[in-house]
């Protein structure tokens, strides 16, 4: 299990991003006191930090310099500052990348991971695999397989993601434009691509012999059902 | 010289009258002796042409500096010469001078001041939005989404103010590098996700991966953003697509933002790039801020870019941005088409 530092002055913010690493798998450690902060780190040696640009005291930059003489592991910064300036100093500094504020656990998730993966090789042995499970059904995410008892069948990235969102949104209803923001990564998705995708992806649902599992839901979107359960 | 003889005509002018003055007393007292009438005429004349010329050398830097238009602040601290005249001038002038720099620096503080602490507090302002943006993310129910829309907009609002701050200290804050037009517009485009779904609006891309600028990534976003917004805002109800297109010309690359939405109205295209302006549209839609177009036409010139805006009422916008390419790549181009 990685773990991973995160250096930020705003309680909340903080807490959320703990809150959200935590349930993906990872050991997280905040600082508390913000002229500790080498004190912290040198005890806890963590995998990956996440570095705020403002803080008390001493800024970012300079943290980030202390931390560099002591290791090489992967540091991302967070700030509000998105001047180009301030990335380039942030680089320049010894960080791996930056990250503006207000940000999407998505956009987080992903450079952490790509970060750890960079650092530590591809399929590190601490790096939990990242699955979601709603009564049976297992989704997992690094492999993009869907299982089922014993039955399994393989998922595109699109349907991965798609399925993502409604088992995490399970039992909710999850509304169309949710799922296209979802789906929307370098490529746009359209209103027919997204019925496109919900329809394989009923289709492999199908495979698996749970048929209506995923529910139009007229005028909001689409939930998942876990028919296989009303069954038995 | 034109001047000195204007201010000296009156000089001049007493100075014959009484000439001829002292000439009719001697004549009319019965005193006649032409020839030494004409030496004594001849005499003043060149001693009073001899002052002239003397007076008009010391002090020509003066008539000089007052003929000529100024052109910079800095002409006042230039010295005119020796002459008494001269050095009252310049001191005047430094004076003046002085004062006058003295409340340019005053002002130029106080805006630095308050462009500092706007910047500063849209800084602050960002973090209790991330923080409403985090724990909106996993909520998917009606009101989250309506509190996400706002929140939306309250970032582009501060992104907004925080370019107009920046603007005045632009030439430390841009870099200019090759950009890919492709992976800007991609960027863009998904930073943008939000809107264009719930506008139900669908944006085409036809940016070929070649097409690399010399810009500033950072401005040059911004710009594209302003555009979509506009683009997706002028759009939404009516048609469902705008285009994002990357052409060349001459050894220009144009990037093209296409929305088919209500138009701007003829007697309005104009003045869109004007401040504040926003016209028949802004009325109708009361979140124009007249701000965009103009930041648009403003950043660009600073980046050394063209824009160009065509529309029809009912028919819809393209504004285009022009830009130089990068060389090697039109070469490239060039060599691979023959």
């Amino acid at each position: 299990m990685s773990t991973i530092m995160i250096v930020e002055d705003d309680p909340k913010i903080n807490q959320l991003l703990q809150n959200q690493l935590e349930k993906y798998g990872y050991h997280t450690v905040n600082v508390e006191h913000f002229d500790r902060v080498m004190e912290v780190f040198k005890e806890i040696r963590p995998d990956l930090v996440l570095l705020d640009v403002n803080l008390p005291k001493f800024d970012g930059f300079y943290w980030c310099r202390q931390m560099r003489q002591e290791s090489n592991c992967p540091i991302l910064f967070i700030s509000a500052r998105d001047s180009k300036m301030d990335q380039v100093m942030a680089l320049e500094n010894g960080a791996d990348d930056y990250i503006t504020k207000p940000f999407d656990y998505d956009v987080v998730m992903a450079k952490i991971r790509s970060q750890l993966r960079r650092a530590y090789g591809l399929y590190a042995p601490q790096e939990g695999e990242r699955t979601v499970e709603v009564a049976g059904l297992k989704l997992f995410l690094e492999r993009m397989e869907l299982m089922m008892h014993e039955s399994k069948v393989e998922l595109s990235k699109k349907e991965a993601l798609l399925l993502e969102a409604l088992m995490n949104q399970y039992p909710r209803v999850v509304s169309r434009e949710r799922l296209l923001e979802k789906l929307w990564d370098e490529q746009f998705v359209d209103e027919n691509t997204l019925n496109v995708y919900i329809t394989r992806v009923r289709g492999k649902l199908k495979d698996m012999g749970l048929e209506g599992a995923v529910e139009t839901v007229r005028g909001s979107g689409y939930r998942l059902r876990a028919v296989w359960e009303d069954g038995q | 010289m034109k001047l000195f003889l204007r201010d000296q005509w009156a000089f001049a002018a007493f100075f014959l009258v009484q000439m001829i003055l002292l000439l009719l007393i001697f004549t009319l007292d019965g005193y006649w002796n032409e020839s030494l009438m004409i030496y004594a005429v001849f005499l003043s004349l060149f001693f009073a042409g001899a002052f002239m010329v003397v007076r008009y050398l010391t002090h020509r830097a003066i008539y000089q500096r007052l003929s000529n238009p100024v052109e910079s602040l800095e002409e006042l601290t230039q010295t005119h010469g020796n002459a008494a005249l001269s050095r009252a001038l310049d001191e005047t002038f430094l004076e003046h001078y002085r004062l006058y720099k003295e409340q340019l620096h005053a002002y130029e503080n106080k805006q630095r001041d308050y462009t500092t602490f706007i910047q500063q507090w849209v800084h602050q302002m960002k973090t209790p939005i991330s923080v409403i943006h985090l724990l909106l993310q996993n909520e998917d129910d009606p009101v989250a989404e309506s509190v996400r829309e706002e929140v939306d907009r309250i970032k582009r609002g501060l992104e907004t103010v925080l370019y107009i701050a920046r603007l005045d200290r632009f030439e430390q804050d841009f870099i200019v590098e090759p950009v890919s037009l492709q992976s800007l517009a991609q960027n863009v485009l998904a930073e943008n996700k939000r809107l264009f779904i719930r506008n139900q609006v669908y944006p085409e891309l036809k940016v070929d991966g070649q097409w690399r600028v010399e810009s500033d990534e950072k401005w040059l976003s911004f710009v594209l953003n302003q555009l979509l917004t506009n683009a997706v805002r002028y759009s939404a109800g009516k048609s469902n697509k705008v285009t994002v297109r990357a052409y060349e010309r001459g050894s220009s690359v144009a990037l093209e933002v296409q929305d088919y939405g209500i138009g701007i109205p003829q007697q309005d295209i104009r003045r869109v790039f004007q401040p504040y302006f926003t016209g028949e549209n802004g009325r109708k839609y009361p979140e124009s801020t007249g701000m965009g177009l103009y930041l648009v036409k403003e950043i660009c010139g600073r980046l050394n870019h063209g824009v160009e805006l065509e529309s029809e009422v009912g028919e819809g916008t393209i504004v285009r941005i022009v830009m130089s390419a990068v060389v090697p790549t039109l070469q490239e181009r060039k060599k691979a088409e023959s």
